[in-house]
C-alpha cells in the first residue's frame, strides 16, 4: 500500500495541484456541513448510536454500501483481478447475493425487529440482550475495540497516502488532517454525520465507477471485443503463476490448485461471507424505522455494489488487455509485481485527466466513509459496551460523552497502529478482521435471530472457540498471516506447524465451522432461554 | 459467451447483473408493502 502510492504520485505529477485542491477543498465543505447536520439531529443516545432509527432507504443503502466498500476493496481487489483474472467475478455475485440480499431480507428485517425489542443501539449489545449476558456483549465489544484499529489502520494509511500524493503534502501531515477531519464529524454528529456523509461519498463512488466500466470497455472496442482480446491471452500466464493452477484470465484456476484455493476459501467465501457478520454494518439494521425501508434500500444497494466490485474486478482483469495492445506486457509485469498498483497505474495510463481527478476523489471518499463507520463502531464498542455495560454494569449515564471519549482513544490507536504494524501485516488487516467477525459473530448472531434454541452457555462457547481458533489458525497455520507475524517460527521454529494445501485454506473455513457446531452442540446440552424473554426477544 | 469460454466465468460474470437486477425487481415489488411493518413512532 505504501509503495503502491508513493510510486503513483509519479503518475501524477501532470495532474493541475490547484484544480484539485479547489474541488477537494469543496467537497470538504460540503462533508461539513453534513456533519453539522448530524450533530444538529443528535439530541439523544438513540440519534447518536443509530441515527434515532429513522434513516431513509437511500441513504442506508449507499451508507451500508460505501462503508463495505473501501479504497482497498476497488484498488487491491481490482488488482488482484488483474492478476488472477475475472474469477474474482464469483466475489462481486457474493458481495450482491450474500452481502446485500441475504442481509438485508433475511438478517435486516429480523435485527431490525430485535435490537427494537431489546432497546440494543449497538451489536454487540443486540447479542448480550438476546442472550441475556454482559460478557458476551463486552467481550464482543472488546474483540472489536481490540481489532478494528488494525483495519482501521489500513484504510487510514490508504486515504493519507492519497492525500500526500495529490496535495503534495507530507505523509505524516495527511494522516493528521485526515483523521481530523473524519474524528470532527463522527465524534459530534454520530451516526447521523456518519451515515449522511456516506451517502455523498456513495454517490461519487458510483459515479465514478461507472464512468471508468464505460471508458474501459470503449477503450477495447466493445464487451464482447474486450473479453474474447483477454481470453486470447491465456498463454501469456507467467509460468509462476501457471504453476499455482492460473488458467488464463477469462478462466477458472485450476480445481484444488493453490491459487484457486486462496480465490474461493479466502477472497469468495472469505469476504463474501464475512460481511454478514460485521458490527458495523449490521448495526445499521436498525437505523431504519420499518421493513419497507429495508426493501427499499435493496434496490439501491444491489446495482451500487455492482457498480463497485463488479466494475474493480472486471476492469481490473481487462487492464491485462489494455497493457497488452498498448505495451506488449501483462498488467503484473506494468506493475513491476505489486499488485497494488495495476488500478492506479492503468487509470492513469487510459483514462482522461479530467477522470483521474473525479477518480482521485471516489478513491477519498471510498476511504472515508469506511472509516468514519470504523471510528464510530470501534467508539461504541470500546465506550458502551466494553467501558459502561460490562466493566460498569450499565451504571453510568452519559453514554454519548463516553463514547466520544472511546472514538478519539480507539482513532489514536489506529494511528499508533498505522505507523508501528509491518506493511504486510497491515495489507491482510481487512481479511484478517472479517475472517475473525465471521468464526466469532457469525453462529451467535445467526442463533439470535433465527434458533430460539439457541442458549447463552451455546453463544458463549461459539464466540470463544470462534474467536481463539480463529486467531490460532492466523498465527500459526495460514501462511499469509503466520509468515509475517513470526509467532510460530518463534514458538516451534517453523513458519507454519501443517504444511501443504493447510496453509493456504482461509481461517473463516476452519474456525466458523467448528464455532457453529459448537454453538449447536453447547446448546442442546444447556437449559433452553425462558418463554418470557424469548418472548419479548421475537416481538412482532 | 460474451467474449468467454469458461462457462464457469461467464456464468460469475451474468449472475452479478442478475442478482443486481434481482435485488432492483425485489425493492420496486415491494415499494409499498408495508403490510407487517413493525414500525417505530
Amino acid at each position: 500500500m505504501e509503495r503502491r502510492f508513493r510510486q503513483w504520485r509519479g503518475g501524477l505529477v501532470a495532474l493541475s495541484t490547484p484544480v484539485l485542491g479547489v474541488i477537494i477543498l469543496v467537497y470538504l465543505m460540503v462533508i461539513f456541513y453534513l456533519g453539522w447536520l448530524g450533530y444538529k439531529k443528535t439530541k439523544e443516545t438513540e440519534d447518536y448510536m443509530v441515527a434515532g432509527r429513522k434513516i431513509h432507504p437511500y441513504i442506508l443503502a449507499l451508507s451500508y454500501g460505501a462503508t463495505f466498500i473501501s479504497t482497498s476493496a476497488i484498488i487491491g481487489f481490482g488488482g488482484a483481478a488483474g492478476a488472477l483474472g475475472m474469477g474474482l467475478l464469483w466475489l462481486a455475485f457474493m458481495n450482491i447475493f450474500v452481502g446485500i440480499f441475504i442481509a438485508f431480507v433475511i438478517f435486516g428485517s429480523k435485527t431490525r425487529r430485535m435490537g427494537l425489542n431489546l432497546n440494543a443501539v449497538t451489536f454487540p449489545e443486540l447479542l448480550g440482550r438476546r442472550y441475556q449476558s454482559r460478557f458476551i456483549q463486552g467481550f464482543s465489544g472488546g474483540l472489536i475495540g481490540i481489532f478494528m484499529p488494525l483495519y482501521a489502520g489500513i484504510v487510514l494509511i490508504g486515504g493519507a497516502r492519497f492525500l500526500e500524493s495529490t496535495l503534495s503534502i507530507d505523509y505524516d501531515v495527511a494522516v493528521l488532517i485526515l483523521t481530523v477531519i473524519v474524528a470532527a464529524y463522527v465524534i459530534t454528529g454520530g451516526l447521523i454525520a456518519v451515515m449522511y456523509t456516506d451517502a455523498l461519498q456513495g454517490t461519487l463512488m458510483f459515479i465514478g465507477m461507472a464512468i471508468l466500466l464505460v471508458f474501459t470497455y470503449i477503450k477495447l472496442g466493445g464487451v464482447t471485443a474486450a473479453h474474447s482480446a483477454l481470453t486470447s491471452m491465456s498463454d501469456l500466464v507467467p509460468d509462476s503463476l501457471a504453476a499455482g493452477g492460473h488458467l488464463g484470465w477469462t478462466a477458472m484456476p485450476a480445481f484444488g490448485s493453490p491459487i484457486w484455493w486462496t480465490l474461493v476459501s479466502t477472497l469468495v467465501l472469505g469476504v463474501g461471507i464475512g460481511v454478514i457478520a460485521q458490527p458495523q454494518l449490521a448495526v445499521r439494521f436498525m437505523t431504519v424505522k420499518n421493513d419497507t425501508a429495508l426493501n427499499r434500500a435493496v434496490l439501491v444497494g444491489g446495482p451500487f455494489i455492482l457498480m463497485m466490485t463488479g466494475v474493480a474486478f472486471t476492469v481490473g482483469a481487462l487492464s491485462n488487455a489494455y497493457f497488452y495492445n498498448t505495451l506488449g506486457k501483462i498488467s503484473v509485469v506494468v506493475a513491476g509485481g505489486n499488485t497494488d498498483l495495476i488500478m492506479p497505474e492503468f487509470i492513469n495510463s487510459a483514462m482522461p485527466e479530467t477522470f483521474v481527478i473525479l477518480f482521485m476523489l471516489t478513491l477519498l471518499a471510498a476511504a472515508m466513509s469506511t472509516l468514519s463507520s470504523q471510528f464510530h463502531t470501534m467508539g461504541t464498542s470500546i465506550g458502551h459496551d466494553f467501558y459502561r455495560e460490562f466493566l460498569k454494569k450499565g451504571e453510568l449515564g452519559q453514554t454519548i460523552n463516553i463514547t466520544r471519549a472511546a472514538i478519539a482513544f480507539t482513532i489514536l490507536a489506529s494511528v499508533i497502529l498505522a505507523y508501528i504494524l509491518p506493511i504486510s501485516i497491515i495489507a491482510r488487516a481487512t481479511a484478517i478482521f472479517f475472517g475473525l467477525c465471521a468464526a466469532a459473530f457469525l453462529p451467535m448472531y445467526t442463533g439470535a435471530l433465527f434458533w430460539k434454541r439457541m442458549t447463552k452457555e451455546g453463544a458463549i462457547a461459539s464466540l470463544l472457540v470462534g474467536t481463539f481458533s480463529s486467531l490460532f489458525w492466523l498465527a500459526f497455520v495460514h501462511s499469509s498471516e503466520a509468515v509475517p507475524l513470526g509467532i510460530s517460527k518463534a514458538i516451534f521454529g517453523v513458519d507454519t506447524i501443517l504444511t501443504g494445501t493447510w496453509t493456504v485454506v482461509d481461517p473463516i473455513l476452519v474456525a466458523t465451522p467448528l464455532a457453529f457446531v459448537v454453538a449447536i452442540v453447547v446448546s442442546l446440552m444447556t437449559k433452553p432461554t425462558s418463554k418470557e424473554h424469548l418472548d419479548t426477544c421475537f416481538k412482532e | 459467451m460474451l467474449g468467454i469460454d469458461d462457462p464457469q466465468i461467464w456464468l460469475a460474470y451474468i449472475l452479478c447483473f442478475v442478482s443486481a437486477v434481482g435485488c432492483i425487481i425485489y425493492g420496486a415489488f415491494k415499494w409499498n408493502d408495508d403490510s407487517d411493518n413493525g414500525e417505530v413512532d
